[in-house]
């Protein structure tokens, strides 16, 4: 692939996309609400595909389909198994979005912390959050840096890609927060989707079709069509894998965030159903990408190259390449600039908010906005620096992120709930999940973010049961989301 | 939770456990398209078509 198409390809999509985030201006952006949380007033299709956007990052096109390469279908199970988990939005989804409303809610974190009636519970979620999506947003940066370096045999350095990367974020963040990151996203969706897609009809048919294609795999590498296969996905790691991300709907700040946004529940819904449309089809080609690699090319030394040898093959015109290739930059893109955007809110409104006497939502607001470049150069330079603290730090997101998932079932499910409780379960099992990937410690051959949930529920649980539970706060709570439910079906019976 | 949500949590429980234990017992042997592959993919399938139902309700 030339250098040149690279070039003139990436140029086109900065310009179309920058024209897409200058037209979703509207509105004064001029409180946290509105800059966050696009004022709750998102469409569903935007919803829908700004969803998608921010939870595939690149890790689909190239690690979903390098884990295919390397353990068969195994790879697949775990992303349905993810894809299973969403349907926690269908429980939570309204929840979060009546409260969100009602109290006025910015931060997933800041819920907390109101619903457990202690600011130090929203202090200590996001403090949580960011030491776990930093350097997850680094290894996305570096994701792209790799994948211009690689496409292009060292014509784009690396550098070029992750600092092209950063700015990109950082201007789709800026231009009118939410809202460009959303409608940027949406592009980003569309082009991921449609080209990826394409690519592998493409594929298919070069291999012989569809029964071609399974004929081969039946008889090249049988054992790639089944768990555990190769031994890859031996059961305990298949369960390491599935749990965190089970939860990811929920643990994961930026995706949970977006439950504050939809105009109504059908918009809600409409992201939820569009999302799960989407995640069917674009899991689909991602792991039939892997297994194309691996009947292509059998002998790679590292998983990883599947999809960078699998653009430059024969099977792919060049241009559709190129244009794929931007796609995935494009999807590491919208996942960073979706975490720039929450931690920058989690920052302004849960950290500095608390921790600062006399703040308002103006100079929130002009918190979050200072604050999003600085923690899109903290990301660049954890991308530059490759030490080994980041690599686990990133590793170890989803399972470090999932021990807030037993207060967030808590505050919509368990009145007994308490902050003690929270603050407990957080920090004790955060700070066992990275001693245990720092340490490389498996307890019973089972993964830290199993351990993370187990612990983290249990300590919840026991520390909320010897404390005082703020009963008023959690009554209110609760019964309003239990009325306004209530209304959802007697509208309908109606 | 509301009976409705009860209901199609435990169906959509049923399908994530069906998930986790065929293919690692029943299917392991079956190393064609129609093995886990095919599961996997009627499971999701099964998990969209759940979650039109269980929302459906949700208006304005």
């Amino acid at each position: 692939m030339s250098t040149n198409m690279v070039w003139w390809t990436i140029a086109i999509y900065i310009i179309i996309a920058l024209y897409i985030a200058y037209l979703s201006r509207s509105g004064k952006q001029n409180n946290m609400a509105s800059y966050f949380i696009g004022d709750r007033k998102l469409n569903g299709f935007v919803s829908a595909l700004s969803y998608s956007a921010t939870t595939y990052s690149a890790f689909m096109l190239v690690g979903l389909a390098g884990l295919t390469y390397k353990g068969g279908v195994g790879a697949f199970g775990f992303e349905i198994i993810y894809f299973m988990g969403v349907s926690l939005v269908a429980f939570f989804g309204p929840r979060f979005w009546l409260v969100g409303k009602k109290y006025g809610y910015v931060t997933p974190s800041e819920m907390l912390g109101d619903r457990y009636d202690n600011k130090m519970v929203a202090v200590v979620v996001s403090i949580t959050s960011c030491l776990f999506l930093i350097p997850y947003s680094a290894v996305q940066l570096a994701g792209v840096g790799y994948l211009l370096q690689g496409m292009t045999n060292d014509a784009i350095p690396f550098t070029t890609g992750v600092v092209l990367a950063t700015v990109l974020a950082i201007v789709f963040s800026f231009i009118a927060g939410i809202r460009s990151v959303a409608w940027t996203d949406s592009l980003q969706a569309l082009l991921m989707i449609i080209t990826s897609t394409v690519v592998v009809l493409l594929i298919i048919k070069g291999l012989g079709g569809l029964g071609g294609f399974f004929d081969l795999l039946k008889t090249d590498q049988p054992e790639s069509l089944t768990v555990p296969g190769n031994g890859f996905f031996s059961f305990t790691t298949f369960l390491g894998l599935t749990i965190p991300w089970f939860f990811f709907s929920l643990s994961n700040p930026q995706v949970s965030q977006r439950l504050f946004m939809p105009s109504s529940l059908k918009s809600l819904r409409y992201m939820l159903m569009g999302f799960l449309v989407f995640g069917f089809i674009y899991t689909i080609v991602s792991v039939v990408w892997g297994f194309s690699a691996s009947l292509m090319f059998p002998d790679l030394a590292n998983a990883d190259l599947a999809t960078p040898k699998l653009l430059s093959s024969d099977l792919v015109p060049p241009i559709l390449g190129a244009i794929v290739m931007v796609g995935i930059m494009a999807a590491a893109i919208s996942t960073i600039d979706s975490i720039l955007l929450t931690l920058s809110s989690l920052f302004a409104r849960d950290i500095y908010g608390n921790l600062k006497n006399e703040t308002d939502d103006q100079k929130q607001l002009f918190v979050g906005k200072v604050v999003i470049p600085v923690i899109a150069i903290l990301a660049f330079l954890f991308a530059q620096l490759e030490v080994n603290l980041i690599a686990v730090l990133s590793v170890a997101s989803s399972a470090g992120l999932i021990v807030a998932v037993p207060a967030i079932v808590g505050a919509f499910f368990w009145k007994r709930g308490t902050s003690a409780g929270v603050l407990t379960s957080v920090i004790g099992s955060g700070l066992m999940v990275i001693l245990f990937e720092l340490t490389n410690i498996k307890p019973l051959g089972l993964a830290s973010g199993i351990w993370g949930i187990v612990v983290s529920s249990l300590l919840f649980i026991i520390v909320s049961l010897l404390t005082t539970a703020p009963e008023k706060k959690a009554n209110e709570f609760l019964s309003y989301i239990k009325t306004e439910l209530g209304k959802l079906k007697t509208v309908k019976t109606k | 939770m509301e009976s409705r949500e009860w209901k199609w949590g435990l169906v959509i429980l049923g399908i994530v456990l069906i998930g986790y234990i065929l293919p690692y017992t029943l299917l392991t042997n079956i190393a064609a398209w129609y093995g886990s592959l095919l599961l996997w993919s009627l499971l999701a399938i099964m998990i969209i078509i759940v979650n039109y139902f269980l929302t459906k309700d949700w208006g304005e």
